[in-house]
């Protein structure tokens, strides 16, 4: 069987794509149609540069939902006689296969692992910032709205914790004895608990956003009980089962758990980025707080949580987005990096940054192997800070 | 009045400037035309988004890459500034023509020492020494009467106070011997007496150096102090103009006299001749009606008269200076007294509800936050502040920034807690709880109105759910569908249509903001309400409109209303009894007329003089305060006012500078806190002399016309042509069919102007010619395609060259067609033409 030709493999790979395509028209064309009721969203569709960094944010987000159906192969499949070989090689014994970007070291498909690997990206960047976002958040609004000893206090605490580098940061977090050392304790039908530093730190981070939901709830409808309760049970309830199956590693559903590996590299991405996120809302709210608007709900004897919660932090919410966007960017480096240098998650996972690094080795005999992923990775970060970049912009007009 | 031989300094004709947006072109300036003469000082009045500033910006040619001059021309000392190269107005620019802006630490460098930003402008324009421009910077700052010259030369911008840093920035205006001073309201963002003391430099400036001056602003009194000519604008165009005592005088233009109407003169009083406003509000630049710019606000309005085309510039018979964009100014009797709607039973004031005693509030200002080491120093915002409220009374607090009024409403509300003393509503203290702490009534008795509208509202959340969340904090009604309905009440009492519940408070107007605002305070029936200055950001025209709904509903409800501002005449309409405030004392209290009338305060006088009133027949004392107001961190030992009092030299020894003045009771509650003998408060004379409306205005002017007679005749008709020729560009781009009654010479020029475009398209459009909209002859009566929004004069002069005449034929574009027009107009960005053809097919429809 032949070797599939350049302008095969591309077609090959444009035809894998196709639920993407579907997808992203669709997307695309209901967006623009509706683009007058969407608010900030709507705008991006005036913007050429946050078009360009959406499409290509869409592309990705489209490809991790849809990995299973564009993937030629399992992203751990390994078949015999595909160690390293070029893109477009047919498979032995399967009449009218290929791996379209050849084939890695353990002869596993370069393609379906970049596909495959989207999803690993898409689904911890995203659910990191996020989490960082709740502690930042939380911590950020008394900060700047009280001011005084609150402030003083957070900020020193947020600026140890950007003082301290990064890197060696995780290295610490992720080594075998800082993992392991801690007192243990038991926990129902069987499971247990270290008490070491990750365990505790993800104990606390993971804790706020329910925090974060619960106050946000109290401060709004305390004039209306009913409400109240319908909406703490939902937060308490979900919350709960999430913090129980994540941080204790004991849902009694068995849904919800987090490689030990995974919940590391997760935490130590939250608690790096959240006094940057701190910083950011601190700085708006004290800018929001001297309006009068903030000063009408304090006069009609509102407490300062629902100031914080429903005056300032929705009027925060443009320089918040834009930061979002970038930080989920940083956070697809950042992991690509823990990758690169073997902190990342389980060693054969296709997530980029592993993947770059092991490709890296070889790379002067077969660049197809590291290639693929890293262009992935650039063209979702730089699609991420294209839209911001447009998000931004759009903000700006009204 | 002045030799007409003599060339104008700057000659505006038939100005229009455009903006290009996505949306289209947007005309910001419409045929606008003036005339500045040598020592002249020309008044440039309106509201906001009238043009005023664009003007200014045309002259200096600096409008950005959106804005373009289409059609008119500035002519500087005789020559068309359009013809000049960008070297050429690189020089004019700042030496011969300056420009001071409303806010004077944007004007200046904040990283240069004040000295070195001043000899920039010899130093670059007429390369002199170093020294040389040291020495003329040091100068030019006495001149401007800045106290300690040599030491502001060595200090930063941020060193020195606002009043200062607007003299800086004049002096480096005048430093270049400009011909033009451009002042774009200069002292807008100043307190009224540091106002006073730069209006008075302006005027005497003007007068040494003879530089002629465009004074912009919105403040009708303050053109009056200032300048010799007006021009009122009106939705970008210019509505009247004249001298000042025409204009003044005898005003005619019914938006002119509309604004005289809702501004509080002297005179007004709340129940025998309250504020007439103007209903309606500014039309957008883009929705302005077809016709007279004011047509749908006037109630001089005539159907097929106002709005049959486009109004020119119509001389006032009689008064050759003095002219008018009103087709009626024969047929509307100009001294009709208008309608009142007169206030038959004021309310009377009835028990005390609120009473202050000896009130204080300290603040402690540490030095070092964190380790709370350092010397802690003390801010006296309030200093024993007594006086009482009754039920529907009002009380106005009077005062500058720093004299402690914002912190007294802020004890009132409960945001902060009083140092000692008493502030009891209704025989409750409640000086020392804080807002978290007081009951749910307690809270929505004591409401407050704010002062920015813009800022009022949270840009979040819908205009209904903002009072549904006051009504449920206030504990009114059970369920929320009460309280919807409550809300909706709310909405009608402040006069808003119940759809605006839903709406954001971005889609809102200024005015109606505030009206929202109103609209919460009240939701509780509060007791008292605090306005906090709640029309001063709010224009002119609107001003009048929610002062009077905030009194109807204070009357309506019997609230007892403290009305927080530093504008006298404001007060002395609303008030019943005045406080006024320096430093965080107050210096003198007592009814509106005890204040407005002799003996006063010193501040008092001070501030009354200051005030400029836009009424030619009142006679002002003229009092100007040296210096600013002092830093409340660092107050004056003894009497507050001590630095600046002109009347301290009357009272014997060091006195105002030992004792703080005791309170005196000069008769029926009219208290002043003042060491001068009563011997010289009684033989104080009234600030404010309101003389007879001078009816011989009409015989004053009159009178020099009628010796200068022989001279004038022969001019008239000189001068009767120009008006036909200036007004045909104009009357071209609205109504071709007026073009053939134009003279010749003006006729070829519009069909020139037409003819380019039509050139300009054959060429660009060769290619795709076959998408090209279908083209048709001129009609007899072409419809006005400025109509549709995003077309102005230009876009429509390109559309007519494309044989594009009727609403007909846009509206038939398809796709094609559409794509080409916006190919052809070549705009930057992605433009929809969709838009107007939806408009096109309206208006089509709606004939």
């Amino acid at each position: 069987m032949e070797r599939l030709g350049g302008f095969e493999i591309f077609a090959q790979i444009m035809g894998q794509f196709l639920p993407v395509w579907i997808g992203l028209i669709v997307i695309l064309a209901a967006s623009f149609y509706f683009r007058r009721n969407l608010g900030l969203y709507g705008k991006l569709f005036d913007s050429p540069i946050g078009m360009v960094g959406l499409v290509l944010v869409l592309f990705w987000v489209l490809t991790a939902i849809f990995a299973d159906q564009i993937a030629t192969f399992d992203a751990l499949d390994q078949l015999s006689g595909m160690k390293n070989k070029k893109p477009g090689w047919p498979v032995r014994d399967q009449e009218g296969l290929h791996y379209l970007l050849g084939g890695d070291n353990l002869a596993r498909d370069v393609f379906s692992r970049m596909v495959y690997g989207s999803r690993e990206v898409l689904i911890i960047a995203p659910a990191a910032t996020l989490f960082a976002f709740m502690v930042g958040i939380t911590l950020g609004l008394p900060a700047g709205f009280r001011g005084g000893r609150t402030d003083t206090i957070l900020t020193f605490v947020a600026n140890l914790v950007l003082a301290f580098p990064v890197i060696l940061l995780f290295f610490l977090l992720v080594t075998p004895e800082i993992r392991a050392d801690g007192e243990v304790y038991q926990l129902w039908g069987g499971q247990q608990w270290v008490a070491s530093v990750p365990n505790i730190m993800a104990l606390v981070l993971f804790l706020f956003p329910i925090i974060f939901f619960v106050v946000l709830w109290v401060s709004r409808y305390s004039t209306q009980p009913g409400k109240l309760a319908i909406f703490m049970a939902i937060t308490l309830l979900i919350g709960g089962w999430a913090y129980i199956g994540l941080v204790f590693n004991a849902d009694p559903f068995g849904v919800l758990y987090m490689d030990p590996n995974l919940l590391n590299i997760f935490v130590s991405v939250v608690f790096v980025n959240s006094p940057t996120v701190f910083r950011i809302v601190r700085g708006v709210t004290v800018d929001i707080k001297t309006r009068d608007y903030v000063a009408a709900a304090q006069t009609r004897g509102e407490r300062p949580w629902y100031i914080m919660l429903w005056e300032i932090l929705p009027n925060a919410r443009g320089p918040l987005i834009v930061d979002f966007c970038l930080r989920i960017g940083y956070t697809t480096i950042l992991l690509g990096t823990l990758g690169f240098f073997g902190l990342g998650v389980s060693p054969e996972s296709p997530n980029w940054g592993q993947t770059i690094n092991e490709g890296r080795k070889l790379l002067s005999l077969y660049p197809h192997l590291a290639l693929p992923p890293a262009l992935a990775l650039m063209s979702l970060v730089l699609g991420l800070n294209l839209l911001a970049d447009g998000l931004r912009e759009e903000s700006l007009k009204d | 009045m002045m030799d007409k031989a003599v060339e104008p300094i700057l000659e505006i004709e038939n100005l229009n400037i455009s903006f290009f947006v996505r949306a289209g072109e947007i005309p910001a300036v419409m045929d606008f035309s003036c005339k500045v003469m040598p020592g002249e000082t020309m008044g440039l009045v309106g509201e906001s988004g009238c043009g005023k500033s664009t003007v200014a910006l045309g002259i200096m040619r600096d409008m950005g890459n959106r804005g373009k001059i289409v059609g008119g021309k500035i002519k500087f000392k005789g020559r068309d500034m359009g013809e000049m190269s960008d070297e050429e107005l690189r020089d004019i620019r700042g030496s011969k023509i300056a420009m001071i802006y409303q806010e004077p630490m944007a004007s200046l460098n904040p990283a240069m020492k004040i000295g070195k930003q001043l000899m920039e402008v010899p130093l670059i324009h007429e390369q002199v020494s170093e020294q040389e421009a040291y020495d003329r910077s040091l100068a030019m700052l006495h001149s401007v009467k800045l106290p300690d010259p040599a030491r502001i030369m060595d200090a930063y911008p941020h060193q020195i106070s606002g009043g200062q840093q607007q003299r800086i920035v004049i002096a480096m205006a005048l430093l270049s011997k400009p011909d033009l001073l451009l002042l774009d309201e200069p002292t807008t963002a100043l307190d009224v007496t540091v106002e006073a003391g730069i209006v008075e430099l302006v005027k005497e400036l003007g007068r040494e150096t003879g530089t002629s001056m465009l004074f912009i602003s919105h403040n009708l009194g303050l053109i009056l102090e200032t300048c010799d000519r007006i021009t009122v604008m009106y939705s970008g165009e210019a509505v009247e103009t004249g001298t000042v005592h025409e204009v003044f005088d005898q005003m005619r233009h019914p938006y002119t006299q509309g604004l005289f109407n809702s501004i509080p003169l002297p005179g007004a009083d709340k129940n025998s001749r309250p504020l007439i406003s103007i209903r309606g509000q500014l039309p957008l630049p883009m929705e302005r009606p077809h016709g007279c710019n004011f047509g749908p606000r006037c109630d001089h309005y005539v159907e097929s008269i106002c709005n049959a085309h486009a109004v020119p510039m119509n001389e006032v018979s009689g008064q050759p200076d003095h002219r008018s964009r009103c087709m009626r100014i024969k047929d509307i009797d100009w001294e009709a007294e208008p309608e009142r709607r007169l206030v038959e039973d004021p309310a009377a004031p009835g028990d005390v509800v609120l009473d202050i005693r000896d009130l204080k509030k300290y603040y402690d200002v540490a030095a070092n936050k964190i380790f709370g080491g350092g010397d802690t120093r003390t801010v006296k915002a309030n200093e024993t502040v007594s006086f009482q409220a009754r039920e529907s009374e009002t009380v106005a607090i009077v005062g500058e920034s720093g004299c402690g009024k914002s912190t007294l409403a802020k004890v009132l509300l409960g945001l902060e807690t009083a140092t000692s003393g008493s502030v009891e509503l209704r025989g409750k203290d409640i000086g020392d709880t804080e807002v978290n702490d007081r009951t749910k009534k307690t809270v929505a008795s004591v409401q407050m109105v704010f002062q920015n509208p813009f800022d009022t509202l949270n840009p979040s959340h819908t205009v209904g759910s903002q009072i549904i969340r006051t009504l449920e904090k206030f504990g009114i009604g059970e369920t929320t569908t009460d309280r919807t309905n409550r809300m909706l009440e709310l909405l009608d009492l402040v006069k808003l249509p119940r759809a605006f519940a839903d709406r954001m408070p971005r889609q809102l107007s200024g005015g109606q903001k505030q009206r929202i605002g109103v609209a919460r305070a009240f939701a509780g029936q509060p007791q008292v309400v605090v306005a906090d200055e709640p029309v001063s950001a709010l224009d002119v025209s609107v001003q009048a409109a929610v002062t009077e709904l905030l009194m109807d509903i204070q009357r309506e409800a019997k609230t007892t209303m403290l009305f927080i501002s530093h504008d006298l005449s404001v007060v002395r309409y609303i008030a019943d009894r005045v406080v006024v405030m320096y430093l965080g004392h107050i210096v003198e209290q007592g009814t509106t007329d005890q204040i407005f009338s002799p003996p006063y305060h010193p501040y008092t006088e001070a501030l009354l003089s200051a005030i400029p009133i836009a009424d030619t027949s009142v006679q002002k004392k003229h009092i100007v305060l040296d210096g600013d107001i002092p830093s409340a961190l660092n107050p004056p030992s003894g009497c507050p006012f001590q630095t600046r009092c002109p009347r301290k030299s009357m009272v014997e020894g060091t006195l105002c500078e030992t004792d703080v003045p005791p309170v005196r009771d000069l008769s029926n509650g009219h208290q002043v806190k003042c060491h001068l003998a009563q011997s010289v408060l009684d033989a104080m004379e009234p600030v404010i002399v309101l003389g007879e409306k001078p009816a011989t205005a009409t015989s004053k002017t009159a009178k020099p016309k009628a010796v200068k007679a022989p001279a004038k005749k022969t001019k008239a008709p000189a001068k009767k042509l120009t008006a036909v020729e200036k007004a045909v560009p104009l009357s071209s781009a609205r109504s071709r069919a007026t073009v053939k009654k134009a003279t010749p010479k003006a006729a070829t020029r519009a069909k020139a102007k037409a003819a380019t475009p039509a050139k300009a398209k054959s060429t660009a459009a060769a290619p795709k010619k076959d998408n090209a909209p279908p083209k048709m002859r001129k009609p007899t009566k072409p419809d006005d395609l400025k109509m549709i929004s995003g077309v102005g004069p230009k876009i429509e002069g390109i559309l007519n060259g494309l044989g594009v005449y009727k609403f007909e034929q846009i509206a038939k574009w398809k796709k094609a067609e559409r794509a080409w027009v916006d190919d052809h107009l070549s705009f930057k960005g992605r433009i929809d033409r969709e838009d107007w053809v939806k408009q096109a097919k309206a208006l089509a429809k709606g004939r």
